[in-house]
């Protein structure tokens, strides 16, 4: 590839600026979470004496352990259930092809789009009759439903794209349907399904929409909602605030700096599928 | 296919079998109907609490209820006003509280979330205090306040003012309140000449604050009797008059000659709260909920007064509200909860709670205990008002509790567009009257 | 995009049998086929079971609940199509849907836009260390909560924020403002902070699709002695087409389907200057308890989606072919 040194330098400094844009709110937010509590600092400015005690005095206000334990439990819920079924469902979309599997495909497809606030309505109702209002269950089954047409999707995808000549070969040595998925095209999907894994994990972490409306108790929520929480409570100190916010955004930015080639290769081929 | 499924969804219409499990308005069953007052009990209980963030009362009294009753512990939920506002239907309706803080009683109370008090209100004796302290919280079955059945209580009686920083006040030279509405003019116009903020008051977000200096400026104009008959939705009541479009148009002028904070629009209570304690705004209006805050945090150097009148002894009038709490038409444990309401009214150690924490005067006979307070202190001079208020029968109800989304329908987004300059004062009267028609017809 | 077109790839498959082999083999195939639906059946149920039970039945209860008034307790009447009327004549309620639309500009022009300038201008340097290590960090937006970026710039967009600060540093004290408090600005600083959470993904997607084009396709242009703005013309954007279109449709939907980012930042205000249609239907249907109107609007916040983002999608197919 031809590119001229100066092309090369200007690149580089775009980008620099362009992550400094990117980092700007994270440093100012820590910047200012170690300020007195119930100040209201003013700008990017280090702090004449830092109060490292707001992290833990947050921690502790919030009730972090349990916002934590039931984002986990709410994730717990949803992934393992979803990739399942998705599965289940993507293998005989895209490797059985029963009859009439294409409109079927098509019906999931047309949820790729949905905004969440399109079912939200009924959603509530619906929980409010089966007295799961207020419960995790609120947020898991739904997200469950409304994962459905990407996951479907992924899982389609990836077992079409599997070579038609390594299950006839298995059916020649006498393997059932049951046995052909698990032993042959479950291992094979490792790649994909620890994708979607980690797509659905981070969705659901991060829901707002399902947690405000169908679980009033911060408690029961997940971290996104716990958040919206958090602020309506403690938007009245600003570095509480923002100590909070630091502490609930950590457990996602670990994940994703401990797991971020991966990360970002599921986000592109994720935003490139759906 | 929308069509399909939409049929295969049900062919009921929606809320059809809600009307059968619809409480019964007419017959409350409550244990006071007996006569014998409830109480909590000996098992144990926990009271399930919805409480207002950023006001420490309710926690306090919680705290001291538990120590007198070992048995009784709170499970307390908090949020911001208006996020709680907002809530209230859907959290009594679907989750009801044994104790909630409530904003405004009567559509709620139109469509059976809260318990009637009634009984309770007999079997305590709250029918014999003075009328005026439950008159608002009552409400007809046409969702008109002032009279029907008792379907809240107060914590407190609270009323609101102007506090104002003493030291800043001295440097503008005003050494004592002003008496008329010329001289409080001159004062902000003083203060801005020093190159002060005047009012720090808060007009961002969901809360119209600015409704509290134009209510005030209203029962300057005006009389407060026809602003509380509005709120509370008599029969032909309405906003748009002579004397509240010249209190609007004065707000509008304190708009135009810039004695509030340049960011008003995005400055939410807690950072008012904030300036104001750290000396960056002369005056707010607000309410004695903050008495004993502010005397904690800048001992001896805030200073109260109602907003006063047009001309020199002329009539007056404040916003003066209980600080209203009602319990769950579904609630567990309702008569816990009113034993806990009525206790606050009438137990030493918790009125005076309630004013030493609270700031304001407590319900209850008007004979009840009162706590010393040091005549030094803002709280004392928010008590003394209440009393010259009571005087005049100056008392209104807050405008923004004439309905249930008159605040954040109607005030909050035109008092924001009047700062803005998008909208005139009678502009703002005429799209609050339009708004508070369409819920009130309902 | 080209899975979806292979899925008539199976009718392929069996004409490969018929040269190969002997009509019972066929035979044979087509029973196997047969049993092999039974079990793709059983396999599709707990799915679509999910899929029907909290995707398609409450889509049709929106729609129905659209035809009524109802307030959540009481009785419902049935309305008919005065919701929509009303969707169509009350400020209110349509202008939520305009500000939607003033946010794609900011949600999906804006990063598209200077995602492939960026891009463009990246190419050159996209395997280089400091690239990787930009890969990271641009992604840290999209991997936080939209509440989280919500709280950081409500933060830094006040009175006493960053901006401001930079700004009064540059000498532009003039400009510096309560930016979500300002009727004239408040909708754009809510749309900066979408800007901010999106650039990175489209640009990172863009860049992906750019280490992709043929070099020797450049090296061409360059002998021919096209300047590097034919050249992004003539080469890059063509080729870009499915990326481009992907980053619309993913930013479009966010944009119209906002809700996060305003709950956090302005909850619609001041006025009603950066109220947008989830937030109104969050506020029609669960604090005024205008669920029939609340689901108008949200039947017609799909029907938007929908119509912007199909036409992309049809783009998106023509590229592949």
């Amino acid at each position: 590839m031809i590119v001229s040194t100066r092309e090369a330098v200007f690149g580089r400094v775009l980008l620099v600026v362009l992550m400094v844009v990117t980092v700007l709110p994270f440093v100012s937010l820590f910047l200012t979470a170690l300020h007195p509590p119930g100040t209201y600092p003013a700008g990017l400015a280090w702090p004449d004496d830092p109060h490292w005690s707001n992290f833990v005095l947050a921690f502790q206000s919030a009730g972090m352990g349990r916002l934590l334990l039931s984002s986990v439990l709410i994730v717990a819920g949803v992934v393992p259930l979803s990739l399942l079924i998705a599965t289940l469902a993507g293998f005989a979309l895209g490797h059985l092809r029963p009859p009439g599997g294409r409109a079927i495909f098509i019906a999931f497809i047309l949820g790729l789009t949905l905004p969440f606030e399109g079912v939200i309505i009924p959603l509530y109702y619906q929980m409010r009759d089966l007295g799961l209002l207020n419960t995790r269950w609120a947020i898991i089954l739904p997200l469950i439903g409304l994962y459905m047409p990407f996951a479907v999707f992924w899982m389609r995808a990836h077992f079409v794209n599997m070579p038609e000549d390594l299950s006839e070969a298995a059916r020649i040595d006498g393997a059932g349907t049951w046995v052909l998925f698990w032993r042959i095209h479950v291992p094979l999907s490792v790649p994909a399904l620890s994708s979607l894994a980690i797509l659905l994990f981070l969705w659901t972490w991060n829901q707002f929409l399902l947690a405000v409306v169908l679980v009033d108790d911060p408690t029961k929520r997940t971290m996104a909602g716990a958040l919206g929480a958090f602020q309506g409570q403690w938007g009245t100190d600003i570095p509480l605030l923002c100590a909070g916010s630091l502490l609930i955004l950590t457990p996602t930015l670990a994940v994703f700096l401990i797991f971020q080639r991966k990360f970002v290769a599921a986000l592109l081929q994720g935003s490139l599928k759906g | 296919m929308l069509l399909a499924v939409a049929s295969a969804a049900g062919c009921s219409s929606p809320g059809s079998t809600a009307g059968e499990d619809a409480p019964d308005q007419e017959t409350p069953a409550v244990a006071g109907g007996t006569g014998e007052a409830p109480d909590c009990g000996t098992e144990p209980v926990t009271l399930d609490a919805y409480f207002e963030t950023g006001f420490p009362l309710p926690s306090v009294l919680a705290e001291e209820f538990s120590t007198q009753y070992p048995n009784v512990t709170f499970d307390i939920r908090e949020d911001q006003f208006a996020v709680l506002t907002q809530n209230a239907p859907r959290v009594l309706a679907d989750d009801p509280p044994d104790l909630m803080r409530l904003p405004q009683v009567s559509n709620l109370a139109e469509d059976g979330l809260l318990k009637n008090l009634d009984p309770y209100a007999e079997a305590f004796g709250w029918d014999e205090w003075p009328a005026s302290q439950l008159e608002q919280l009552r409400v007809d079955e046409e969702g008109r306040r002032g009279d029907g059945p008792l379907y809240a209580m107060g914590l407190n009686y609270s009323l609101t003012g102007v506090f104002y920083n003493k030291q800043l006040a001295e440097q503008i030279g005003m050494t004592e309140p002003p008496s008329t509405l010329a001289e409080l003019d001159a004062a902000l116009q003083a203060a801005k000449d020093a190159g002060l903020t005047p009012m720090a008051q808060f007009n961002g977000g969901a809360t119209g604050g600015l409704a509290f200096p134009l209510q005030a400026l209203m029962a300057s104009y005006g009389d407060p009797a026809e602003i509380n008959d509005w709120i509370f939705q008599s029969e032909g009541a309405t906003i748009q008059t002579p004397e509240n479009v010249e209190a609007a148009e004065h707000l509008q002028r304190w708009v135009d000659a810039g004695y509030f904070a340049d960011d008003v629009n995005s400055l939410d209570y807690a950072m008012m709260m904030s300036r104001f304690i750290g000396g960056e705004s002369v005056f707010i209006f607000n309410g004695d909920w903050e008495s004993g805050n502010l005397d904690e945090q800048m001992p001896g150097n805030v200073g109260f007064f109602l907003m006063p009148p047009l001309e020199e002894g002329g009539t007056f009038g404040a916003m003066s509200a209980p600080l209203t709490f009602g319990i769950a038409e579904g609630a567990e444990n309702a008569d816990c909860a009113a034993f806990f309401l009525d206790w606050v009214a009438t137990d030493e150690a918790a009125r005076t709670i309630g004013v030493e924490v609270g700031g304001s005067h407590p319900m209850g006979p008007a004979d009840a205990f009162m706590p010393e307070v040091d005549p030094d202190t803002v709280t004392a001079q928010t008590l003394e008002a209440g009393a010259a208020l009571g005087e005049q029968d100056g008392a209104m109800d807050f405008i923004a509790n004439a309905t249930g989304s008159i605040y954040a329908k109607g005030w909050t987004p035109n008092l924001q567009k009047l700062v803005a300059g998008e909208q005139d004062p009678e502009g703002l009267l005429a799209a609050v009257q339009a708004e508070y028609e369409t819920e009130a017809g309902n | 995009m080209t899975q979806i077109d292979v899925g008539s790839a199976a009718g392929g498959v069996g004409q490969a049998g018929v040269e190969a082999g002997t009509q019972s083999r066929r035979r044979a195939l087509r029973a196997r086929r047969l049993r092999r639906g039974g079990v793709a059946y059983a396999l599709i149920v707990p799915a679509a079971l999910a899929y029907a039970l909290f995707v398609l039945r409450p889509l049709g209860l929106t729609l129905q609940f659209s035809f009524y008034e109802w307030d959540g307790i009481t009785p419902s009447t049935w309305v008919g199509l005065a919701n929509y009327g009303a969707l169509l004549t009350d400020p209110t309620l349509f202008g939520p849907i305009l500000n939607a639309f003033e946010l794609i500009v900011f949600f999906s022009f804006i990063p598209v836009a200077l995602g492939l300038l960026t891009a463009n201008l990246i190419r050159g340097i996209a395997t280089s260390r400091l690239a990787v290590v930009a890969r990271t960090v641009l992604f840290l937006p999209q991997v936080i909560p939209l509440v989280a970026a919500g709280i950081m710039w409500s933060w830094q967009l006040s009175t006493n924020g960053v901006v401001n600060q930079i700004l009064r540093l540059v000498g532009l004290d003039a400009v510096t403002r309560a930016w979500l408090g300002d009727f004239d600005t408040a909708l754009g600083a809510v749309g900066v902070i979408g800007a901010w959470v999106l650039l990175g993904l489209c640009m990172l997607l863009l860049l992906a699709g750019m280490t992709k084009i043929d070099p020797a396709l450049y090296e061409a242009a360059r002998i021919d002695g096209a300047g590097p703005v034919r050249e992004f013309f003539a080469i890059t954007l063509p080729s870009l087409r499915q990326e481009v279109a992907v980053c619309l449709t993913v930013t479009i939907i966010a944009a119209l389907a906002s809700f996060d980012i305003v709950y956090i930042s302005t909850q619609g205000g001041p006025g009603n200057s950066t109220l947008v249609p989830g937030l109104e239907i969050y506020y029609l249907a669960f604090f005024e308890r205008e669920v029939g109107m609340a689901s108008a609007l949200a039947v017609a916040l799909m029907v938007l989606v929908l119509a912007v983002v199909l036409p992309l999608q049809w783009l998106n197919r023509e590229s592949d072919r």
